[in-house]
């Protein structure tokens, strides 16, 4: 109790065993197995759009389009050329002039060479500071010579990126006239490809239809998951590139998991699908292994679970040897409940994983809540 | 940045209603669901010449006024109102000590377009500026603080505390209890509290906020300005007894305004109110306590404001004020997952406090600077919610109702 002569009398302490989490300390029916279910899966981090594709795709031309659109308004652009210097070499941190240009229609735009986490979070910072205007969404435009790889890995990390930031979609942008070509010899090419979730076809104003068509196939083999798309003279309906994705998208084949594509450079896509819950050990553990034992060649891994014990979909996101955060929507796509995850991996068969998530679902006990 | 320029992130801004010239609203602010099954929410204005207004927000894409009331005096403000059912309370506070009418009325609501008063409790006095904010939320008890005709304070600053009237008979409202800081009345045996730094931060010990909730009934959550809060035993509601204080200030610079519980995480947010301009008085929080053991808040966490150099000279205040209290009722919203709160210029800022000790900024809601604002820029006042979860908010000045989605 409280009194005006005596201030605060001290209760006893009774306190509790280490290693709890805040959602012990402070519990909350409206918070789930992942805490706030979110309405999307970026929550509300800061959509990140990657613009990638090979040298004279016309990466450049897209996004100045994009800025002049209504839907463009408050975008920042940063150009990225780190990636140039490939995924393994270490950073070159030149002292380049990195300053931030202001466009117009709200928009900025940055040019860096250095560390994308500064880039960003400068950003971020002259946002909050009122330095520049409010924006909204970020597009890095990478180099062409760029694999998307370690720049998508770096927004898996909470304690990277991942805890402001959310890749929205990664975009790559295919020339109809030289693709086949560079496809042939360039891993780079069919990297940028491979680990995209939009594809657009540009300059097909220069290439004769049936050419356009075949090289649709043959993205589409390369990658069956992404939409594919056409641009002419850089101009394309922005909603198609850069909106929310529609988390839903796809739930064929329940209970299998499918086998969609393999590459040369032993680089596969399949998708695993079951209408079942899956107990979250069953799956963070399986997870686990598989990333501990070849973190390197699981490219991606990315979906919504069907978790036990949760009421929305688990979105989960794997690049490599680094998960997202998982993320818990306040509602079904469509109303369908049912995992849906896709793997891209290399040199790991589909049966491989199939059996280890069979092997860890034998060991661990199924508990309904999921916990 | 200057005033001209928005932010509109994770909101989805609906509508905004001027209220026909008159967009200058206080802190009160309650839905109704009508007869007809119209949904109107009531809305107090800060100052004279207009009492309270009506609206009809049942498509809150396309807000119709309703009526729209004023009060007899120009000294008068009502600032802050409550509704159960269709009964409405609204304060009446007066510039001066001494100035009539003051006190609080009751309304019958049950035609919006005509509401039709009930009673009137006088709490003038020689001392008594009457009602500042009033709380009603069960039908049963308005809790308040208020001034009365036989309460000399110690300092001028100190005239209004806690007082109860039981309005279970509406039309005869009767004093139920009351509480006061020991040594802010006159004749007390305790001497009078220490002041903070006069003249610009000693805002007085007044009580603010007087929040009491169906969950725990036995409890008032009660903001006391420039005392800090105070959990507060009502059990007993003619003997009020405290049980828990805290106080940020000083080091901080007081005004302590709102008190919410939210029971099933034990937890507390508190809010200070920014009352000088150009953010003089910052910071402005709202805060996060741990409430496990209720005798002894424990802050936590406060959460996250841009920075001061954003928004100090954007024009007016910049820093905390309210929150959306999860008041009571069926027709208002409830998270104690989210806090939503208004900054003046710095808008309408929604916290995801899934971890009570990080809290992290969700949304933000910064309109330009309305049409006619002294200040030059949006001073974002208060906020509602209702169980449809539309978010409400109001100007200080001029700019009236803005009414959002949430997008989060």
């Amino acid at each position: 109790m409280w009194s005006p002569e005596g201030g605060h009398k001290a209760r006893p302490y009774t306190g509790r065993a280490p290693g709890m989490s805040t959602l012990d300390l402070f519990p909350s029916r409206e918070a789930g197995l992942f805490g706030r279910r979110q309405k999307r899966t970026r929550g509300t981090r800061i959509p990140v759009y990657v613009v990638t594709g090979f040298l004279g795709s016309g990466k450049t031309t897209l996004v100045r389009e994009f800025l002049k659109t209504p839907e463009g308004a408050n975008t920042a652009v940063v150009i990225n050329e780190f990636g140039a210097v490939g995924i393994d070499d270490a950073l070159v941190r030149a002292a380049t002039d990195e300053k931030t240009v202001l466009l117009g229609n709200g928009c900025v735009c940055c040019n860096t060479r250095s560390d994308l986490q500064v880039a960003l979070r400068s950003l971020v910072a002259d946002r909050e500071r009122g330095a520049i205007p409010h924006f909204r969404r970020i597009v890095i435009e990478t180099s062409g010579l760029a694999d998307p790889g370690p720049i998508l890995q770096t927004f898996a990390s909470d304690r990277a990126l991942g805890g402001e930031f959310h890749v929205e979609a990664a975009v790559t942008l295919v020339d109809a006239v030289s693709a086949q070509d560079t496809l042939e010899w360039s891993v780079e090419a069919r990297k940028q490809i491979i680990l995209a979730d939009r594809l657009v076809i540009t300059k097909t104003d220069l290439a004769p239809a049936p050419k356009v068509e075949l090289l649709k196939d043959r993205l589409a083999d390369l990658n069956p998951h992404a939409s594919i798309e056409t641009a002419v003279n850089g101009v394309i309906d922005p909603r198609l590139l850069f909106a929310d994705r529609d988390e839903g998208a796809g739930t064929e084949d329940r209970n299998a998991f499918v086998a969609e594509a393999a590459h040369s450079d032993g680089i596969r896509s399949f998708v695993w699908t079951e209408s079942a819950p899956i107990s979250w050990e069953v799956f963070s553990r399986a997870m686990e292994t598989l990333t501990a034992l070849r973190g390197p060649d699981l490219l991606r891994a990315k979906g919504f679970l069907n978790v036990a014990g949760c009421a929305g979909p688990v979105i989960v996101q794997v690049a490599q040897h680094l998960m997202h955060t998982p993320v818990e929507l306040q509602t079904w796509p469509g109303g369908e409940r049912g995992t849906r995850v896709v793997f891209i991996t290399r040199n790991i068969p589909e049966q491989a994983v199939r059996d280890l998530f069979a092997a860890v679902r034998a060991l661990v006990p199924q508990d309904v809540s999921g916990r | 940045m200057p005033a001209t320029e928005s932010i509109c992130t994770n909101f989805k801004l609906l509508a905004h209603h001027e209220l026909d010239g008159f967009g200058g609203m206080g802190e009160g602010m309650a839905v109704q669901v009508a007869k007809d099954g119209r949904r109107i929410i009531w809305l107090a204005h800060e100052s004279a010449p207009k009492n309270f207004t009506a609206v009809d927000v049942s498509d809150p894409r396309n807000p119709k006024m309703v009526v729209q009331t004023d009060l007899p005096q120009s000294f008068m403000r009502s600032n802050s109102l409550e509704l159960t059912g269709d009964i409405l309370a609204v304060a009446y506070q007066t510039q001066k000590v001494g100035q009539k009418p003051a006190g609080f009325e009751l309304f019958d609501i049950s035609v919006p377009e005509n509401p039709k008063s009930i009673a009137f409790v006088d709490c003038s006095g020689p001392h008594s500026r009457g009602v500042h904010q009033l709380w009603f939320c069960d039908g049963e008890y308005v809790h308040m603080g208020a001034g009365a005709p036989d309460f000399e304070p110690t300092h001028p600053l100190d005239d209004q505390f806690y007082r109860c009237f039981d309005v279970r008979n509406p039309s005869k409202p009767v004093e139920a209890g009351r509480w006061w800081l020991p040594g802010t009345r006159k004749g007390d045996n305790t001497p009078p509290p220490a002041r903070h730094q006069a003249p610009i931060f000693d805002r007085g010990n007044r009580a603010h906020n007087t929040n009491v909730y169906p969950q725990k009934p036995d409890r008032l959550y009660l903001a006391y300005i420039d005392a800090g809060m105070f959990i507060m035993d009502i059990s007993d509601k003619a003997n009020p007894k405290p049980i828990a204080r805290w106080d940020n200030s000083p080091p901080y610079t007081g005004f302590t305004h709102t008190l919410v519980p939210l029971f099933e995480r034990n937890l507390l947010i508190m809010t200070d109110e920014s009352t000088m301009d150009e953010a003089k008085d910052w910071p402005k929080l709202i805060w996060v306590l741990d409430g496990r053991d209720e005798s002894n808040p424990v802050p936590i966490a406060t959460c996250p404001l841009p920075p001061h150099e954003t928004f100090a000279n954007r024009g007016g205040r910049f820093g905390a004020h309210n929150v959306f209290e999860n008041t009571p009722g069926p027709h208002s919203w409830f998270s104690d997952q989210v806090i939503v709160g208004t900054f003046f210029n710095g808008g309408l800022r929604a916290y995801d406090i899934s971890n009570p000790y990080q809290p992290k900024e969700t949304a933000v809601f910064v309109p330009e600077a309305p049409r006619g604002s002294p200040a030059g820029a949006i001073q974002l006042n208060d906020v509602f919610i209702d169980e449809r979860a539309i978010v409400y908010t109001v100007d200080r000045f001029s700019g009236g109702l803005y009414i959002l989605e949430m997008d989060f």
